[in-house]
């Protein structure tokens, strides 16, 4: 029996009745990452770990743990002990971790196990995969296609059926945009819930990792494990965490989602809006209350955040120097050259530009015309949602305003026209607060993504609305023919 | 958004751009700029700038000595180290 496109939940269920053991599982999981290879998901395959952490579990010990054996992919982006961790750069080719993230090991802890580590954007700077030193990833839906980014190597491998999840990082919509171009599920929780220690920072106040899966059960399977307060990330909400499975099938008979009034809907391509108008039809026969808000400062979000996300990048990627790790040019003359040829040389060009905007807008003299501006244009945005969710308890717009894009076809003479996709993901990230990518069908044969947006520390509320409509609907099923997809 | 600035913030941020390149990246960084502009018209006088979604104070822990020193793991890493250092390339003559 095959276990591509299987779910956690039914991977379970195949362990538990000894239909599969854990090591077949891992060799399974395994051969379709190698039968797969042209995506291009996977930058370092973690083989001989897995098989041999694999073989260890005894799949009769009593545990409450979910992840038993269960393999996962996680993006190349969270350190991994002993396991090569590139961020897709250059400049990091060669680094190996002494340790690993605490959202890996929590996951690790749980009884999973790591099959690889997913090709992304150079330092999740971008939305495409395109950015990434080691080639793009390949859309299964459409090889020609985008998988979205910066996590696109990990919604790429689940869309795939190679694993039943992965990890994911999300700063502008870097888990939610690529699953909804890959047709899968993915969870941005709210900033703090996970910890960030061990993920190689691009933006620390944006930052976020979450789970993509196949569903919203799976989501909150991850997010059960990933979440809670680390002593070692001083933005780790310190909080109990409830368990997110727990009222995943709650009917959501009366609940209010509310309908930006700024995004106008109108102006996207008609099957785009076709398909967001069929998902409120299903929400409404479940027993949804559609009600239009406004969020007057929402539509700032993408230059707020094109200012804040460089501002923080040029000051995290500093510590790329070619001193302590990673990589170092040759034929220097003296240290300052040393820093200057590594850097060039080792980071890509969407990395340079973030860094120089970044430079420059805290530069003296642009400091409080363009990143103080920008924090506080980020506060409205922040009240903006807060009086939202006076009235309402989600918010739903489309994830992206289109499908996936062919490779080169948008962003190479203009990067703002990329930056334009993030429009409905990014004030989420702004503003701290949790939302979920589900699939909604298909437009053109490409998967299109609905989003539920979340108040702060709600996830259990994004997780039962999603679940209650995946279990009236079949989306999720949909699956790419990876033998045709050319 | 001139040569000279860019050629300026090149050096802040320690890096060199290609001379074939050049004329695209000031393209690029004044077209994002121009986006960033675009909040000049939000009025926010009196707002505090939010420069964390979490607007607590960092929480504090004991001050327990830990056992957790990999200094050999870390300088394995390194491009050039010998045994207690990072090595680069002579700074005083």
């Amino acid at each position: 029996m095959s276990i591509q496109f299987k779910t956690i939940v039914e991977l379970r269920a195949m362990l538990d009745s000894k239909q599969i053991s854990a090591a077949e599982l891992m060799q399974e999981s395994l051969g379709l990452a190698k039968k797969h290879e042209e995506l291009n998901c996977f930058i370092t395959m973690n083989e001989e770990q897995a098989l041999k952490k694999a073989s260890a579990i005894n799949l009769d010990e009593k545990t409450t743990s979910n992840l038993l054996g269960i393999p996962l992919a996680q993006k190349d982006l969270f350190c991994t002990e002993g396991l090569r961790t590139t961020c897709s750069s250059k400049i990091l080719s060669n680094f190996i971790p002494p340790y690993t993230a605490t959202a890996v090991k929590n996951l690790e802890d749980a009884g999973s196990v790591t099959i690889g580590k997913t090709n992304m954007d150079e330092f999740a700077m971008g939305s495409s995969n395109e950015t990434s030193f080691f080639g793009s990833v390949h859309n299964p839906w459409k090889k020609e296609y985008v998988p979205g980014g910066s996590s696109g190597g990990s919604a790429a491998a689940v869309a795939a059926g190679i694993v039943p999840a992965a990890t994911g990082t999300d700063t502008g919509g870097s888990i939610r945009q690529p699953a909804a171009h890959c047709g899968i599920t993915g969870l941005k929780p709210t900033y703090g819930r996970v910890s960030r220690w061990g993920m190689i920072a691009f933006a620390s106040s944006l930052d976020q990792a979450g789970p993509l899966a196949r569903t919203s059960e799976d989501c909150a399977i991850l997010l059960n494990a990933m979440s809670g307060f680390d002593s070692k990330d001083t933005t780790s909400l310190n909080i109990e965490v409830p368990d997110f499975l727990e009222n995943i099938n709650k009917p959501i008979n009366g609940i209010r989602i509310g309908i930006i009034k700024e995004f106008n809907l109108a102006d996207l391509d008609s099957k785009v809006q076709e398909r967001f108008e069929e998902s409120k039809k299903t929400y409404e026969k479940l027993g949804a209350r559609f009600v239009e808000v406004s969020l007057p400062n929402i539509s700032a979000s993408v230059p707020t955040y094109y200012s804040i996300a460089p501002a923080e990048c040029s000051s995290n990627l500093s510590r790329f120097d070619g001193v302590r790790f990673g990589y170092r040019a040759e034929n220097t003359d003296d240290l300052n050259d040393l820093y200057i040829k590594s850097r060039s040389e080792g980071f890509g060009d969407e990395v340079k530009r973030r860094i120089l905007i970044g430079t420059y807008a805290l530069s003296a003299g642009y400091y409080d015309a363009y990143y103080k501006k920008a924090q506080q244009v980020r506060r409205l945005i922040k009240e903006d949602f807060e009086h939202a969710f006076e009235s309402v308890d989600l918010l739903m717009t489309p994830t992206s305003p289109n499908t996936a894009f062919k490779f080169g076809s948008k962003g190479t003479q203009n990067p703002v026209e990329l930056y334009l996709e993030d429009l409905f993901t990014i004030s989420s990230n702004l503003a701290g607060i949790p939302a979920i990518s589900i699939p909604h069908g298909l437009v053109n044969s490409l998967p299109a993504g609905l989003q539920l947006i979340g108040n702060f520390l709600r996830e259990d509320q994004l997780l039962n609305a999603a679940h209650i409509f995946q279990k009236n609907s079949d989306f999720h099923h949909l699956k790419p023919d990876l033998e045709e997809s050319q | 958004m001139d040569q000279e600035t860019v050629r300026t913030i090149c050096y802040l941020a320690r890096l060199d751009i290609d001379q074939s390149k050049s004329g695209k990246i000031q393209k690029d960084l004044e077209r994002i700029i121009d986006l960033i502009g675009e909040l000049q018209r939000i009025n926010t006088s009196d707002v505090e700038p939010l420069y964390s979604p979490l607007e607590m104070t960092a929480f504090m822990h004991e001050d327990i000595e830990s056992s957790d020193n990999k200094k050999e793991r870390f300088l394995e890493n390194a491009p050039a180290s010998n045994e207690n250092y990072f090595l680069v390339p002579r700074v005083v003559e």
